[in-house]
């Protein structure tokens, strides 16, 4: 393994620690901003001076090109300065940032997103986590995107990976992984006040205060609050669809000693969506989370972290008619990783989640049982091993999970990564990865029996199991110059046995799901950060991908006709963050997705647009958003489908 | 299911995987400073073979730096001597270079290279935060996040070694002997 921190160093590397200001890189390449502090070369660092080199912080890990140039993954950073140049107002529009992901916004609180394809309202390939804490709901193994948020001015980084990463991070990481890293309280000191509003983003209001007691023990605490307007409809009408969150919490980061470092963090958030008519989405939640690190030597340590979630909707159609769920997930893991003798390293760990799961069901649509517990043990192994004076490392692993539906689950991967110099490393993998089944797979009936139509209504398959990923992956990064990093990602996956929904066997008893589909796809993915100035930043990618769905012999999906998926074969995005003199900058985000085949929906290009004034602890900016064309539809189709218009909205932020 | 924490470490994985060629910053840094050490510390003529010989940076047992202290030296001199990295296994092998990089917290292995190098015109650099105090001369500490020097005279000057002052103003001196 390449960077071995020392002690603390590497207790704290593990906490998501803050972004690191270089500024010594501010020194010799004459950028102030932080965000800029991007891989010093080895010539720049050789210029130094003894005092120079003193002054660089080396315990962060967010430092994107270091991490990208070694990475045996399609991982793509999106950094604190990334986002707030964008001018992000929430996580999904913040993800648009990376090229490997698919975003598309359905309404005013909802969205389609996936990575490597199989995109659809509900997307359930891709997992997610923040600080460590997965977000996925076991109802249908997606993410309910309206319940999660984060104060984005306290995110250190994204980290977004395409494919699989199922021996590691467990089932449900078969498209790709969304790691949303905040900072270290350490990093996040002082008074943060912000503001604002416009058009879409009525009126937004954050605070963070942070803080230090005694030498060792720092902590945040934030509150803020959103109210959102409805998009509009294909014909321009507002929706009336208004939402309003209000979100809370806490983080604190201790360092005990120079092996010993402790994390707490909890938030708390409600949140409401009105629908036009008497309909509305309620929810409400708490998440609190501890972690532990100890070194044992530079080489090794042991980490624990536990934590409790709770997350509750409610979804009114009418005064009469709602749907309810709760779910409470309390989750334990450790790994612990340490040297074997001097070329390998190895990691283990084991983790347990329980998921407690009650529905409220109603005529339409209902899961039964309603009261669902689930539980969920895993083990995983992984070896590294570097040869040839380190310029080769393979790493093979296996995670080993069992969960309540489909029993055990093997995810084992194969990685070896070659770094000829380094300015550039080529990669490949294969690795397998399971989607298993969730509450609506197998435990979903519409209507709800005994509504149930003489001979047509849905049901969960009895018989599903998981769904199955082989991947083989090839790819290459490069940093031809010190202020161009690019990386090339290529990709062929095969899926065993997708979700089809089909005709019961039993005559008259309507349809089920079942594992009736094979899928294979294909793709490259290109990205790239370059540095053109020192006031002037680039970073832009491409998404190349195609998919062939088929039905395994026996089977016939009843959903394909009616568009299951719906993916862009190409999407390119590009942003700039220019920094214009008396502390202006000028940040134009922008991309463009090609059609969706089914449900079609038109080519689009879009763009936003901000111009930000700072001064001292002040920021003034405005931002233009989806700027191309009056209103656009991006995902689905037919009447209901709402469509985002253009807007402007301003924010005034004060960092004490 | 396996996240959370996994995440984490999945980090230090994707980082770990693929680690070929660039360390952390941590060990970026402390590579350039063995090279700055080249430069602002003055070996005896006797310390080498030969006036062109290399000055040998040798680095004992695990090596956190990969290749890239290799790419830090290339092509540089020290006093006319070019710079050379060369790994060793154990210490008795270590003998023949000028600087000598001893990873790690293993006391054992401390106090066996004090004994065996024990004058010897070797410049001994570790980053136990023991390592000035138990024979060895210079010690990398982080402190903050950074890196501060501690230098032990008594076993510079017992190995006739001359730190530049630029070097010393800027390091914590240790003296074991005065307690």
């Amino acid at each position: 393994m390449g960077y071995q921190g020392k002690g603390m160093d590497k207790a704290r590397q593990f906490l998501p620690s803050g972004r690191i200001v270089l500024s010594a890189f501010a020194l010799s390449i004459g950028a102030a901003r932080a965000g800029d502090a991007s891989s010093l070369s080895t010539g720049d660092l050789k210029k130094l001076s003894l005092e120079e080199l003193m002054d660089i912080e080396i315990t962060s890990v967010s430092k994107r090109p270091e991490n990208l140039s070694e990475a045996a993954s399609a991982i793509q950073v999106i950094t604190q300065e990334d986002i707030r140049r964008s001018g992000a107002t929430s996580l999904p529009e913040a993800l648009r940032l990376a090229s490997n992901l698919q975003v598309a916004q359905l309404n005013t609180r909802e969205w389609a997103i996936s990575a490597r394809g199989f995109n659809a309202t509900f997307a359930n390939k891709l997992l997610v986590m923040i600080d460590g804490r997965t977000v996925y709901t076991p109802l249908y193994s997606g993410v309910f995107w309206d319940a999660q948020h984060v104060l984005l001015e306290d995110v250190d980084r994204i980290e977004v990976i395409s494919g699989p990463g199922g021996t590691l991070w467990g089932s449900n990481a078969v498209n790709g992984v969304i790691n949303i890293v905040t900072k270290s309280a350490e990093k996040t000191q002082g008074l943060y006040l912000a503001g604002g509003g416009g058009g879409l983003l009525r009126d937004f209001g954050e605070a963070r205060s942070g803080g230090k007691t005694g030498g060792n023990l720092f902590y945040r605490i934030y509150g803020r609050h959103v109210d959102r307007n409805g998009l509009v409809n294909a014909d321009g009408t507002d929706t009336h669809e208004p939402s309003a969150l209000s979100q809370g919490g806490f983080r604190m980061d201790w360092r005990r000693s120079e092996a010993d470092a402790f994390m707490a963090q909890g938030d708390m958030y409600g949140s409401d969506f009105q629908a036009p008519g008497p309909g509305e989405t309620d929810l409400n939640g708490q998440d609190i989370l501890a972690n532990w690190t100890h070194a044992f030597s530079p080489e090794s340590d042991l980490q624990a972290q536990v934590y409790f979630d709770r997350t509750w909707r409610k979804a009114v159609f009418t005064p009469t008619v709602a749907f309810t769920d709760e779910l409470k997930t309390y989750d334990f893991d450790f790994h612990h990783r340490f040297p074997l003798g001097s070329w390998q390293n190895i990691m283990w760990g084991a983790g347990y989640r329980w998921m407690q799961d009650e529905v409220e069901n109603f005529q339409v649509f209902s899961f039964l049982p309603a009261h669902k517990d689930l539980s969920r043990f895993n083990a995983f192994a992984q070896d590294e091993i570097a040869l040839l004076s380190r310029r080769v490392k393979i790493t093979l692993g296996t995670k080993l999970e069992h969960e309540e539906y489909s029993g055990f689950n093997l995810q084992p991967s194969a990685r070896i990564a070659w770094s000829p110099d380094t300015r550039q490393t080529l990669w490949g993998a294969v690795s397998r990865a399971v989607r298993t089944p969730s509450r609506i797979d197998v435990e979903f009936f519409a209507p709800t029996p005994p509504y149930a139509a003489p001979t047509l209504h849905y049901a969960g398959g009895p018989d599903f199991e998981s769904e199955g990923l082989l991947a083989y992956e090839v790819g290459y990064r490069v940093q031809p110059m010190q202020r161009l990093s690019l990386s090339l990602a290529t990709f062929y996956n095969q899926y065993d046995g997708l979700r089809s929904l089909e005709f019961a066997d039993v005559p008259n008893l309507g349809l089920e799901f079942r594992n009736g589909l094979d899928a294979d796809s294909r793709g490259a993915e290109l990205s790239g950060d370059f540095q053109a100035s020192s006031w002037w930043k680039l970073r832009g990618g491409y998404t190349y991908m195609e998919s062939d769905i088929w039905q395994k012999p026996g089977h016939t999906d009843l959903e394909i006709p009616f568009g299951k998926w719906d993916d862009p074969a190409h999407q390119f995005s590009l942003q700039s963050m220019l920094d214009l003199p008396a502390g202006f900058e000028m940040n134009v985000s922008g991309y463009y997705v090609s059609s969706l085949p089914d449900p079609h929906v038109q080519p689009r290009m879009n763009y936003s647009a901000g111009l930000v004034w700072r001064h001292r602890g002040l920021e003034v900016s405005v931002y233009g958003r989806d700027l191309a064309d009056d209103q656009d539809p991006e995902f689905g189709s037919g009447p209901q489908r709402e469509e985002i218009p253009r807007s402007v909205s301003g924010k005034v932020a004060w960092r004490l | 299911m396996g996240p959370l924490g996994l995440l984490l470490l999945a980090l230090a994985l994707i980082r770990g995987a693929a680690a070929a060629a660039e360390p952390g910053m941590e060990y970026q840094v402390k590579a350039v400073f063995l090279y700055n050490f080249t430069q602002f510390v003055d070996w005896p003529a006797e310390a080498f073979a030969k006036p062109d010989a290399p000055l040998v940076i040798g680095i004992l047992g695990r090596d956190p730096f990969d290749t890239y202290i290799d790419d830090v030296v290339r092509g540089e001199k020290a006093g006319g001597h070019p710079i050379l990295v060369k790994r060793f296994r154990d210490i008795e092998a270590a003998r023949e270079c000028q600087l000598l990089f001893v990873g790690g917290a293993d006391a054992r292995r401390l106090d066996s290279v004090a004994a065996v190098l024990k004058d010897r015109m070797i410049l001994t650099v570790g980053d136990s935060g023991e390592f000035s105090k138990r024979g060895g001369m210079i010690d990398f500490i982080t402190r903050q996040g950074k890196i501060r020097l501690q230098i032990n005279m008594e076993t510079v000057r017992a190995a006739r070694l001359t730190v530049s002052s630029k070097l010393l103003r800027l390091a914590d001196i240790v003296e074991p002997g005065k307690g």
